[in-house]
C-alpha cells in the first residue's frame, strides 16, 4: 500500500535553480523507445513479397491506421499525417502494455507524459488550421456566432487538451492503484494477474486507441 | 485526545474524496449502460456489422467514461495532496 502516490525524482541544481526530473518516467520512456526500435528493425529487416510474422503485424497496423487517417482527413492530408498518428499509437500502446511486466511502470502513469502529448496534438491541430485556412480566417473562426463568444471558444479549445490528457492519465493511474489495493487485500497470485490483463491489455489498448482517434478528430475538425 | 484543525481538514478531504467518487460514478455508469443497450439493439438488427459496432461502442464508452475519470483524479488529489 505504500507504493501509492510516490514519485521518484532526481533533483538537479543548476545555477541556483532547482530542476526536478521524474526518473521512472524518463527511464521507462527511453526503454520503450528502444523496444519500438527493436520492433521496427525486426519488421523491416528482411522485407519480402510474402511477409514474415513481424513484417505482417507491422503492415497490418500501418495500413489500418492509414485507412483511418485517409477516412478522417481526406487523401492529401491523410497521407501527410499518418506517420505521426501511427507513431503516437504505437508509443502509447507500448507505454500502456509495459505495466504487465513486473517491476515496470507505465510512463503514462505520470501526468507530464500525457499532458506533453496532448499539448503536442493541440499545437499540431492549430498549426494545420493556420496552414489550411490562413491566419485571418483562423482568427475569425473564434468570433464566429457573435463576437463576445470568443472567450468561450478559447476555453473550449484549451479544455480539449485537459480532457484528453487527464482521461489517459486517470485510466492508467486508477488501474494501477486498484491493482495495488487488491494485491494488498488478497495477498495472492490468483486475482492480480487477471487484473493486470484487464487494466494493462484491455483498457490500455482502448485508451491508446481513444487518444489517437481524438487527436486525429481534433486535427480533422480544424481542417474542415 | 484533542482534535485540531489539521485533523478536521484531513477528515473533510477524505469525506470529499468518497463523495466525489460516489456521485461521479453515477453518470458514466448510466451512460455506458445506454451505449451498450443501443449497441445490442443494433447488433440484433444487423449482426453482420457486429465488429464495427463493438469498436465504435467501446470508443464511445471510453469517451463518456471521462467524467468518472475526472472525479477519480479529484478524489486522488483530495487523498494524497490535501
Amino acid at each position: 500500500m505504500e507504493g501509492i502516490g510516490k514519485v521518484s525524482q532526481w533533483v538537479i541544481h543548476l545555477g541556483g535553480m532547482q530542476f526536478k526530473v521524474n526518473s521512472t518516467t524518463l527511464l521507462m520512456s527511453w526503454l520503450i523507445i528502444g523496444l519500438i526500435l527493436i520492433f521496427i528493425v525486426l519488421a523491416t529487416r528482411r522485407r519480402k513479397m510474402v511477409p514474415g510474422p513481424w513484417q505482417n503485424i507491422s503492415e497490418l497496423l500501418v495500413s489500418w491506421i492509414k485507412d483511418l487517417c485517409v477516412d478522417a482527413l481526406g487523401e492529401h492530408w491523410g497521407r501527410r499525417y499518418y506517420p505521426l498518428i501511427c507513431a503516437l499509437f504505437i508509443f502509447l500502446l507500448f507505454c500502456n502494455w509495459i505495466g504487465i511486466i513486473p517491476f515496470m511502470d507505465e510512463p503514462t502513469k505520470d501526468l507530464n507524459t500525457t499532458l506533453g502529448l496532448g499539448i503536442m496534438g493541440f499545437f499540431i491541430a492549430h498549426g494545420t488550421a493556420i496552414k489550411v485556412k490562413g491566419l485571418k480566417n483562423y482568427i475569425t473562426e473564434y468570433f464566429k456566432p457573435i463576437f463576445f463568444m470568443m472567450p468561450l471558444n478559447l476555453v473550449g479549445e484549451l479544455a480539449k487538451v485537459i480532457s484528453i490528457s487527464f482521461r489517459l492519465f486517470g485510466n492508467i493511474m486508477g488501474g494501477s492503484i486498484i491493482i495495488i489495493v487488491v494485491s494488498y487485500l488478497a495477498y495472492g497470485l490468483i486475482l492480480p494477474p487477471f487484473l493486470y490483463a484487464f487494466f494493462g491489455l484491455f483498457v490500455g489498448t482502448i485508451q491508446a486507441f481513444v487518444f489517437t482517434i481524438l487527436t486525429l478528430v481534433y486535427i480533422s475538425v480544424q481542417i474542415r | 485526545m484533542d482534535i485540531s484543525g489539521a485533523d478536521i481538514i484531513r477528515a473533510a478531504a477524505l469525506l470529499g474524496a468518497g463523495l466525489s467518487m460516489g456521485f461521479g460514478a453515477i453518470g458514466p455508469g448510466v451512460g455506458e449502460g445506454i451505449a451498450a443497450a443501443k449497441a445490442c439493439e443494433a447488433i440484433g438488427r444487423n449482426p453482420r456489422e457486429a465488429g464495427m459496432l463493438t469498436r465504435t461502442m467501446l470508443v464511445g464508452q471510453a469517451v463518456s467514461e471521462s467524467t468518472g475519470i475526472y472525479s477519480l483524479v479529484v478524489a486522488l488529489l483530495l487523498i494524497f495532496v490535501v
